[in-house]
């Protein structure tokens, strides 16, 4: 047998852009991921979320004001252009 | 006593004599001081000089750079200063850690980051191309401007930290940071004044309006020293509005006039009116900015005084500045007409910087009056609109001298670069984003200082629930500036790697825009310009024949 036309690669390939069916994907999982949240809580009513529940009560007295919610947005902004920097220079 | 006349005399003194040396030289000295000025800038730095590259453009583009990263965080202590303003106890869980801000600190360290790190960096950033092009040379030193900009963002760091405590450890935070920022802006305007120096071709006037601002900086703090107005309310009052219309205002007019020639493709206006907008910024007294001139103060070292002015001050001040009005005025309408050109519209997909510049121009004239009342009244002991000062303020950073110094960098930065940003739809998106967010968020703000302000008057006992709704509102709208800021800084870096490169855009766009449209019977503008005609494209109307054809002879 031969190896000539093989529809097999010798190098690792990825495309250049995204396909737009990869988001669809992302959503569907966080909607998959909420839905089972919910599942939890009308299958097991009054019990607390597994290691949410022991994690949540951590925060008290920290994150209660709303201005918690916009800073945690702005330090994803601070991270998300760290992240930039670091992933421009590196690829290619 | 009067302190305004003569600091300003000295002022005056002290600009004509800069501009005689400018332009006839040190004579015989010059060669030894252009060699020993080049010297300080490059070799007495040592291995340090070694540190930085010095490509054409690397000065500008690194300024540019740290002064969007500060405005990405001038937007977020001023937000979290509006914030606190209706709801004090936000951040006490930050006490663990020993940061306890209050709404004040936050929006004092917000101004020094906004003025200091985004407006002024990124205006000497883009004077750092403009001034050499404008004088047909190089940069004297690109490698000291680029190592520079590590010195001023430094002292703009350590001025964020003095606005939440003055003093550690016994010394003066604010003083420091300032000492440091003298040292930067003497190696820049060094850098500038040989660059110019050199020039092959006379300067137009926007590139005095930058050299101007610069000189203009120290000149205005010698001039209150040496005048002795320096420890009067009046003296600090006028220092801190001096620096305000030579740094930022000049600065400003000359990088945004060449940008916006630039950006548009259409030849300044006027020159008459740059003209106007040079001398009336320097003979007059820039009425934007606070009542209060703490930072000024504070920067300084110098001990707060109240605002006693005499008749004359109160006459004299009041007069220099309705005369501000003028330059304001010459400023933006040249700015908007030079924008527009011959077409009606202002949209240039191409050049992101421009929707920011013509923005800007919009908001000056209206702030600047606005300025101009609260400012006459501050000066004149009465106090009556002082609540809305410190709200004004903030919307003369965040909708007239940032717009205008941020559209500038972003025509700019490509130049120096030689990529484009990344997308142009997430510039705009974060323009619409920045602006809605700073003048309805301040907005907002305004109306709820107003409300506290009537209600004093009436001497009412209770506060009203409408103040804190609006406040709430103004600060929550004011967040769009933070996400503005971001997408800004995301779009420029990534533009810096995978942007579109000036050079294929020049080569691309030619070859896609036909010269001519042969018009052969009635069509819509739309069919025309579908087909890859542009507003420059000749329409040439081809006559028909109605005749019948016949068959083509071989």
């Amino acid at each position: 047998m031969s190896d000539q036309g093989s529809s097999q690669i010798t190098e690792f390939i990825q495309g250049e852009k995204e396909p737009q069916s990869s988001s669809v994907v992302i959503a569907l999982g966080v909607v998959a991921s909420l839905s089972f949240l919910l599942l939890y809580g009308i299958l097991y009513p009054g019990r607390e979320m597994p290691v949410v529940s022991e994690l949540l009560p951590m925060f008290e007295g920290v994150f209660d004001s709303g201005i918690w919610f916009f800073l945690l947005g702005a330090m994803l902004g601070i991270f998300a252009i760290i992240g930039t920097m670091l992933t421009e220079a590196t690829s290619e | 006593m009067s302190e305004i006349i003569p600091t300003l005399a000295i002022f005056w003194l002290l600009m004509v004599v800069s501009f005689i040396l400018m332009k006839r030289g040190l004579s015989i000295f010059n060669d030894v001081a252009k060699g020993m000025v080049m010297f300080m800038l490059e070799k007495a730095l040592g291995p340090a000089i070694d540190f930085v590259q010095g490509k054409p453009g690397s000065a500008s583009r690194t300024w540019i750079m740290h002064g969007m990263i500060w405005a990405m965080l001038a937007s977020i202590l001023t937000f979290a200063g509006l914030w606190l303003s209706h709801d004090p106890t936000a951040l006490h869980s930050l006490g663990a850690w020993g940061y306890s801000p209050d709404s004040h600190e936050l929006m004092y360290a917000g101004r020094f980051a906004a003025l200091f790190g985004a407006v002024g960096m990124m205006v000497i950033g883009a004077g750092l191309h403009v001034v050499p092009t404008l004088s047909g040379t190089n940069l004297a030193s690109e490698s000291n401007a680029t190592l520079v900009s590590g010195l001023w963002t430094l002292s703009v760091l350590i001025l964020v930290i003095g606005a939440h405590s003055k003093e550690i450890l016994g010394v003066d935070i604010i003083v420091l940071g300032t000492a440091l920022q003298i040292l930067a802006m003497m190696a820049i305007i060094l850098n500038q004044l040989l660059t110019i120096s050199n020039a092959t071709r006379s300067i137009a006037i926007p590139g005095w309006l930058i050299i101007f601002g610069l000189i203009g900086n120290p000149l205005a703090v010698v001039s209150v020293f040496l005048s002795g107005a320096y420890g009067t309310g009046v003296g600090q009052w006028l220092v801190y509005h001096m620096i305000g219309g030579t740094f930022f205002f000049c600065g400003i007019a000359g990088v945004s006039l060449y940008a916006s020639s630039m950006g548009s493709g259409n030849p300044l206006w006027s020159r008459t009116l740059v003209g106007f907008t040079l001398f009336g910024a320097l003979i007059s007294i820039n009425p934007m900015g606070s009542t209060d001139p703490s930072m000024a103060v504070d920067m300084l070292g110098l001990e707060a005084s109240e605002i006693s002015s005499s008749t004359q001050d109160h006459i004299s001040g009041s007069f220099l500045m309705a005369l501000a009005m003028i330059p304001v005025i010459a400023y933006s309408s040249n700015l908007l007409v030079t924008l527009r050109g011959k077409d009606a519209f202002v949209e240039n997909a191409d050049s992101p910087g421009i929707a920011e510049m013509n923005m800007g121009a919009w908001m000056l004239i209206p702030i600047a009056i606005g300025s101009l009342f609260v400012q006459t009244d501050a000066l004149g002991g009465a106090g009556e609109l002082s609540g809305i000062s410190q709200t004004l303020d903030l919307l003369s950073l965040w909708a007239v001298l940032m717009p205008l110094s941020l559209g500038t960098a972003l025509y700019v930065f490509p130049q120096v670069s030689g990529r484009k940003v990344l997308s142009v739809s997430r510039s705009r998106a974060a323009f619409w984003l920045m602006s809605g967010g700073a003048v309805a968020g301040l907005t907002f703000t305004i109306m709820a200082d107003l409300n506290d302000m009537a209600l004093i008057e009436s001497l009412a006992e209770n506060p009203s629930s409408i103040t804190e709704e609006l406040r709430i509102l103004g600060s929550v709208t004011f967040y769009g500036t933070v996400l503005g800021s971001i997408f800004h800084c995301t779009n420029l870096i990534s533009g810096q790697f995978r942007g579109e490169k000036l050079s294929e855009e020049v080569e691309s766009s030619t070859s896609l825009s036909p010269h001519a449209y042969e018009l052969t019977s009635s069509t819509s503008v739309r069919r025309i310009l579908a087909s890859g005609a542009t507003l420059d494209t000749e329409v040439i109307p081809v006559s028909q024949s109605e005749e019948a054809g016949s068959a083509t002879e071989l």
